[in-house]
C-alpha cells in the first residue's frame, strides 16, 4: 500500500509540477488539465491528488486502528472521486489525460487495499 | 465493533468524496458569466490601437508575437487578463510588436462558435476587442455560455462593431479560410495546447516560444 500511494505521490506531484502542459501520448493532458475541473474551490485536483496520496502513505506506515480507519477513508473518497473525474473527463470534457487516468488507476487500487486493513 | 468501524470508514469516506465532488461541481459553476446581469470588460485597453483584421498592432512593427488560443480555454482567458495587458501597454502601442490571434476551436462546438465569432468581428478590425471580451465572460465549457443570442450582447459591448453584420459573417468563407489557415499552422508549428506562443520577425519565420519565457523573450 505504502508503494502505491508513492506511486500516486509521483503523478500527482508530475502533474502539478507541469502546471497545465505534462507530456501526454493521448493529447488529452492540456485539455483535461486546462479545464475547470482541473481545480476545486482553485485548488489544482493534482494538489489534492498528492496530498491524499502523501496522508495514504503515513497511514500505510502505521498499525494504529485510526491510521487504518482514516486510510480506509480517504482510500474509499480518492476511489469515488477518481470515478467522478474519469466520468467528467469522459462524458464532460470529450478527452482523457493518461496521468490523471494512471493517478485514478492507483487511487482505484488503493481503496481496497486500505479498506482490507481494517477488516483485517 | 469491527462492523461498526467499518460503517464509519465508509461514511467518512463517502461524505469526504460528496463534499469535494460538490465543491468541484459549483465550483465550475461559481465562474459562470453574468451574461444575464451584464457583460464584463475585457482586460485590456485596445483604443488607439490600430488592428488588421485579426493582427494587433503597427503593422510595421519588426516583430510579430502568434497566439494560439480557444475562447473556451481557461489558461488562454488567465493569460489574457494577467499578461496581455502589459504586453500591450509595453510593446504594441510602441510600436514593436503586432500581435496576431490564430485561433482554435478544439474545447467544443461553443469554440467553434467562438473563434467563428471572432473572426467576423475581425473582419471589421474588431476580432481583439471581441475576444477580450469573450475571455473577461468565459464560462463552462460547452455549457450554454455561448449562443448566438450570448455573442449578441458581447458583442454590442465593443464599440464600432456592427453586430448584425458579424453575426452574419459568422459562415462567410473568409471565416472559413481563416480558420483552415489557424488549424494548417497550429499543425505546422507542432502546437499541442493552448495557449501557445510563436515569435519572430514580422513577415519572417516565427518560432515557438515557452509561456514562462515568453516575457524574457519579448524584453529581448
Amino acid at each position: 500500500m505504502a508503494v502505491l500511494a508513492a506511486a500516486g505521490a509521483g503523478v500527482s506531484a508530475y502533474l502539478l509540477a507541469a502546471r497545465g502542459t505534462p507530456v501526454c501520448s493521448t493529447g488529452g493532458c492540456e485539455l483535461v488539465q486546462g479545464s475547470r475541473y482541473a481545480h476545486v474551490l482553485r485548488i489544482p485536483v493534482a494538489a489534492l491528488g498528492l496530498a491524499a496520496f502523501l496522508t495514504l502513505f503515513a497511514t500505510a506506515l502505521s498499525r494504529s486502528e485510526l491510521a487504518r480507519a482514516a486510510g480506509a477513508a480517504i482510500g474509499l473518497a480518492g476511489l469515488l472521486f477518481s470515478i467522478y473525474l474519469l466520468v467528467v473527463q469522459l462524458a464532460v470534457i470529450g478527452a482523457v489525460c493518461e496521468w490523471c487516468v494512471a493517478g485514478d488507476a492507483i487511487a482505484a487500487l488503493l481503496a481496497p487495499a486500505a479498506a482490507l486493513r481494517i477488516v483485517q | 465493533m469491527r462492523v461498526n468501524v467499518f460503517l464509519l470508514v465508509a461514511a467518512a469516506g463517502a461524505a469526504l468524496a460528496g463534499a469535494v465532488i460538490a465543491a468541484s461541481v459549483l465550483g465550475g459553476r461559481e465562474t459562470a458569466p453574468e451574461v444575464s446581469s451584464g457583460v464584463r470588460p475585457g482586460a485590456t485597453e485596445l483604443a488607439g490601437i490600430p488592428q488588421q483584421g485579426i493582427a494587433l498592432g503597427d503593422p510595421e512593427a519588426p516583430r510579430t508575437l502568434a497566439v494560439y488560443g480557444d475562447v473556451q480555454c481557461p489558461y488562454c482567458a488567465i493569460w489574457d487578463e494577467a499578461s496581455l495587458p502589459g504586453i500591450v501597454d509595453t510593446y504594441v502601442r510602441a510600436g514593436s510588436l503586432r500581435i496576431v490571434f490564430r485561433g482554435l476551436a478544439f474545447i467544443g462546438p461553443e469554440s467553434d462558435l467562438g473563434l467563428r465569432a471572432v473572426l467576423a468581428a475581425s473582419l471589421q478590425d474588431k476580432g481583439w476587442n471581441l475576444l477580450n471580451v469573450l475571455y473577461a465572460n468565459q464560462g463552462d465549457e460547452n455549457g450554454g455560455w455561448l449562443t448566438e443570442d450570448s455573442l449578441r450582447r458581447f458583442g454590442e459591448t465593443v464599440p464600432g462593431l456592427d453586430v448584425d453584420r458579424m453575426l452574419s459573417d459568422l459562415r462567410a468563407s473568409e471565416i472559413e479560410t481563416e480558420i483552415a489557415a489557424g488549424q494548417a499552422a497550429a499543425q505546422a508549428g507542432g502546437v499541442r495546447g493552448t495557449p501557445s506562443f510563436e515569435l519572430g520577425p514580422t513577415g519572417g519565420t516565427l518560432g515557438p516560444v515557452a509561456q514562462r519565457e515568453l516575457d524574457a523573450a519579448l524584453a529581448g
